[in-house]
């Protein structure tokens, strides 16, 4: 279903072809990265930190090397020292340690060999010498006074200071006078929240294939969000030029952000470099959950203050992220995502703290789920506590276009009271509760970006047409970029070939996050179409014998007065005769990505004797700005949903006190499986973007932000007790229930 | 460093692969997975996690469906292997392949080769499972990408259209 | 005079003033001359900060034309999955 505001009628933007890389996805033949192989290849295999936070005092890689098939070991030495301050160090400090190793699994040194199984048995064979240094695993002991520093390089960002610190970002926030709203507040309720590390969960484990020839060059076979970026990272660790590293886009088999940067490619291109072989890395899924990007665990304590007739007059609060073992944006960039309610009077602080974890990653609207699940729950508990219903009072109370956003400056048009509205209206909404269950909304935002994007458009001999992006298609995106190309010159979709191309086929892209591609990526697209047709219609002015400013483009043809349209088709055959190939690259910063609202509801049972939670029934109402490919905009709102259930529900990072991850893999981290979900109904609803030329606003990551508030809320109402703690899964679920 | 001179013990392996004969070597220790993927090149299905839990390596073995990655690659010896490359038939695609197409039900990808042959194993045992059936056959298959909505409603319409054909 | 809002962590370098009347023709033009008047200040909003002008937030928005009576606001740096 679509609740659509004033969307011009367009020909291609908005239906749904089969996208035009589905039919390898379908029938095996799409390569991912593990999917190929190289002659000659070698394999690598880590050797990763026992300790959770230990300094590294000696690496003797001798009996490894000695052993059988082995062609190279490599260890931090190997990699220049960054200094403190570049923007990749992290990135190189986290992919190799080099004195320090910060957490259980922490790549110390690599191996390659003829086989896999070669290579992990010499890797195992490296001697490493340890000095044990205090564990920081929680935020708690992360923040407490005296606490022992989990990474000796952390400085606070923007603070000044160059002490050391295990404080990554704090960030205070005010407007108007707190203590007076509460004190003249008739409701306040405050409560206290945490949530678990949890992983973005893709299917497919990082992996690589490098190739480094002698002359210095590098190709790179990589899954990324960002083949770009992959590039930059790996130049900058490795201390190379960009020119010499070619980076090839493999399918990406799942990101959610945590495929933005990057494990393995500089380890396999020194590898590779070293024993002058092609060398593929895998990750294990062991290897994926110990020792990826998860999202920061969180602790949180909100209050509100509302009046008698349900205007939400101050909030205040305090939320901190664990952030793992190198500085993070979590804590700043949470800030950004208290943005949905007008709240006159605001006093919030946002911290990130390092931890002897994992560095923490992306996933999808990062450090905003954490935040949206406390404020929301403390603003169901105030629509109980006045008797409301709690979409009118957040219908009452939310952000409208002008209204200040918490970090200052006022949004923009915004589609978030037409989704409340939505949910509403909804039949599922509408409808009873069914017996022995219980209802909950919740609500999301996430700003969005856009960044820098090309795309370069080639018209064929015979009138079909490339279009050519460097932004990898994680979901549909190669199919959103072609109805636009489509719509812009009034081309059948089948008739252009949407192409993700390498780093030397491309102008540069940004990586794909912050719900970017279509948004920003797709703006390159049309761009380029723009002056193609520009191009069209001089080119057809000539073949008619008229001025260029005589020639209309309608319908994918050129319009003269007085003669029969001209189709794409005659003038690309005309091509040669008329000035050369038909040809056109776009590149921008994009400006103006449209935040993105979303409301969800959902029906649920609590078993009383086991604690488990069934999700009955799901509705999410989210603006999309337009839906170019609706089908691929209801995708992304089902998954996130999705992800935000496991989040709510079942999915945690179990850690023993040293340190080490007890529940890595698939089947201890216990993500959804299809048995576990009910169908996810959508609504999309469509708030055009004005700084888009379709109106598109990024969708890829709001849908995450409202599950767990959601649940929560709906938890917390049919058992009776307020559900603060995440995930809400069985034995915590009955914990609460026995303390009520 | 040491050259590979000690050659690893290899065991000859002899099974049908989507309807053709093949012959090929595998070391003792490796999983028909990367036999399939490394030896014959049939890389459709994926590794998401090696120890059974993901269902990304589902292959039918004598027309049951299995994780590759939990058989050794010996263990082929003599059987009837289908992997999502032998699903469409010709070059026609099977109707699960066109309904995943139609309905959206896949975004990265990487997963859907297991979830295909999955769902063709349910389809072929039971021509019209209810939603609930559906999503029971499929639980041993992650997704983390669509939350399963458009390929338990891809699977429904494949199962109508299979009646229909049938009929 | 354009007007520069900073969010909270920023206004401990104005002394807690949250708006600054800014001479500037462009977004750096005004960060240059908050540095002037706010030393140590430039260095968070060049690397610490995007910018929001006319509702639209910008990155990395140096050569950004500003008007003569434009707000604009100074907010944290951009990210996402």
């Amino acid at each position: 279903m679509t609740v659509t505001e004033n969307r011009p009628d367009y020909k291609w933007v908005g239906t749904r072809p089969i996208r035009h890389d589905g039919y390898d996805k379908v029938v095996g033949k799409a390569r991912f990265a593990a999917d190929r192989n190289s002659p000659g290849q070698l394999h690598g295999a880590f050797l990763r930190s026992p300790h959770g936070h230990a300094r590294i005092l000696s690496v003797d890689t001798s009996a490894a090397e000695a052993m059988s098939g082995v062609k190279a070991v490599v260890t931090g030495a190997d990699f220049p020292d960054l200094p403190i301050g570049h923007p990749e160090r992290d990135t190189a400090v986290n992919l190799m340690a080099r004195d320090v190793a910060m957490y259980v699994g922490h790549v110390v040194a690599a191996v390659a060999a003829s086989t896999r199984a070669e290579a992990e048995a010499a890797a195992a064979a490296i001697e490493v010498e340890y000095e044990l240094l205090p564990v920081v695993l929680s935020l708690d002991e992360s923040i407490a006074d005296g606490a022992p520093l989990a990474n000796a390089d952390n400085r606070t960002a923007f603070s000044g200071s160059d002490d050391p610190s295990n404080l990554a970002t704090v960030t205070p926030l005010e407007r108007g006078d707190v203590d007076a709203a509460f004190e003249a507040a008739d409701v306040v309720v405050e409560r206290e929240f945490d949530t678990a590390w949890v992983h973005q969960g893709y299917i497919e484990p990082h992996a690589c294939v490098v190739d480094v020839g002698a002359d210095g060059k590098a190709e790179v076979w990589a899954s990324s969000q960002g083949h770009f970026r992959v590039r930059s990272q790996a130049a900058a660790v490795l201390g190379w030029d960009t020119a010499r590293i070619k980076v090839i886009p493999a399918e990406i088999g799942g990101g959610f952000g945590g495929k933005t940067t990057i494990y393995l490619e500089p380890v396999a291109a020194r590898l590779s470099e070293k024993s002058g072989r092609p060398v593929k890395i895998v990750m294990t899924r062991d290897e994926v959950l110990r020792a990826t990007g998860p999202a920061p665990a969180s602790k949180s304590r909100i209050r509100i203050a509302a009046t008698n007739d349900g205007e939400l007059t101050a909030i205040d609060g305090w939320i901190g992220y664990a952030v793992g073992c190198t500085g993070d944006m979590a804590g700043f960039v949470g800030a950004m995502s208290v943005a949905s309610y007008k709240f006159p009077n605001l006093k919030m602080e946002f911290v990130g703290a390092l931890t002897n974890t994992p560095r923490s990653a992306a996933y999808r609207a990062p450090s905003a789920p954490q935040a949206a699940f406390a404020i929301e729950s403390v603003i169901d508990e105030i629509a109980q506590a006045l008797d409301t219903d709690p979409i009118e009072l957040r219908l009452k109370n939310a952000v409208v276009e002008g209204d200040l956003t918490s970090m200052g400056g006022p949004h923009p048009r915004i589609g978030f009271v037409e989704c409340l509205e939505a949910i509403r209206d909804s039949e599922h909404y509408q409808s009873p509760v069914p017996d022995g269950a219980a209802r909950g909304i919740g609500t999301g935002f996430w700003f969005n970006i856009g960044e820098q994007s090309s795309a370069t458009v080639n018209l064929n001999e015979d009138g079909t047409a490339t279009v050519i992006t460097g932004s990898p298609d994680i979901g549909g995106s190669r199919a959103s970029m072609a109805l636009m190309a489509a719509e812009e010159l009034g081309l059948d979709v089948h008739r252009i070939t949407p192409v993700v191309a390498d780093t030397e086929s491309v102008g540069f892209t940004d990586v794909t996050e912050g719900s970017r591609a279509t948004f920003a990526t797709g703006m390159a697209v049309v761009n380029a179409c723009r002056d193609l047709v520009g191009e069209l219609k001089a080119r057809a002015a000539t073949i008619r014998g008229v001025e260029v400013d005589a020639v209309a483009w309608v319908d994918g043809a050129a319009v003269v007065d007085g003669h029969d349209p001209l189709p794409l088709a005659d003038i690309t055959a005309k091509a040669k005769s008329t000035g050369g190939p038909l040809t056109v690259t776009a590149s921008l910063n994009a400006g103006g990505a449209g935040p993105s609202f979303a409301v969800h509801c959902c029906d649920v049972s609590v078993d009383e004797e086991t604690g488990r939670v069934e999700v009955l029934r799901y509705t999410t109402a989210q603006d999309a700005g337009t839906a170019i490919h609706p089908s691929y905009v209801e995708g992304q709102m089902q998954g996130g949903t999705a992800q935000g259930i496991g989040w709510a529900l079942n999915e945690e990072y179990v850690y023993a006190d040293d340190g080490t991850m007890l529940n890595a893999s698939f089947l201890d981290y216990r993500v959804p499986v299809a048995s576990d979900l009910p169908m996810i109904e959508t609504i999309i609803v469509e708030v055009p973007n004005p700084a888009h030329p379709y109106g598109v606003r990024g969708v890829g990551e709001t849908g995450i932000v409202p599950p767990m508030g959601t649940i929560a809320n709906a938890v917390s109402r049919a058992s009776g007790v307020r559900l603060t703690s995440l995930p809400m899964s069985p034995p915590k679920v009955l914990a609460a229930l026995d303390d009520r | 460093m040491s050259n590979d001179a000690t050659r690893r013990s290899r065991t000859h392996v002899s099974c049908t692969v989507n309807g053709d004969q093949v012959d090929f070597l595998a070391d003792d220790g490796t999983s028909l997975l990367d036999a399939l993927r490394d030896e014959l090149d049939l890389t459709g299905a994926k590794e998401g996690c090696g120890t059974g839990d993901c269902g990304a390596c589902t292959i039918l073995v004598d027309g049951r469906i299995n994780c590759s990655c939990l058989m050794f690659a010996p263990e082929a010896e003599g059987c009837e292997i289908v992997t999502v490359e032998g699903i469409a038939e010709g070059d026609h695609l099977h109707p699960l392949q066109q309904t995943f197409l139609e309905g959206a039900a896949l975004q990265c990808g990487v997963c859907t080769p297991g979830f295909l042959v999955s769902a063709k194993a349910l389809l072929d045992e039971n021509p019209d499972p209810t939603e609930t059936e559906i999503r029971y056959a499929l639980a041993g298959n992650l997704c983390r990408c669509t939350g399963y909505d458009k390929i338990v409603r891809s699977v429904q319409e494949a199962a109508v259209q299979l009646r229909g054909a049938s009929r | 005079m354009p007007r520069a809002h900073l969010m909270t962590p920023l206004r401990r370098f104005t002394d807690g003033e949250a708006v600054i009347e800014v001479e500037g023709a462009t977004v750096g033009a005004m960060i240059a001359e908050l540095d002037r008047r706010f030393p140590g200040i430039g260095e968070m909003l060049t690397k610490g900060a995007s910018a929001a002008v006319d509702g639209l937030i910008h990155a990395e928005p140096e050569y950004l034309a500003v008007e003569p009576d434009a707000d604009v606001y100074f907010v944290a740096p951009l990210a996402g999955g």
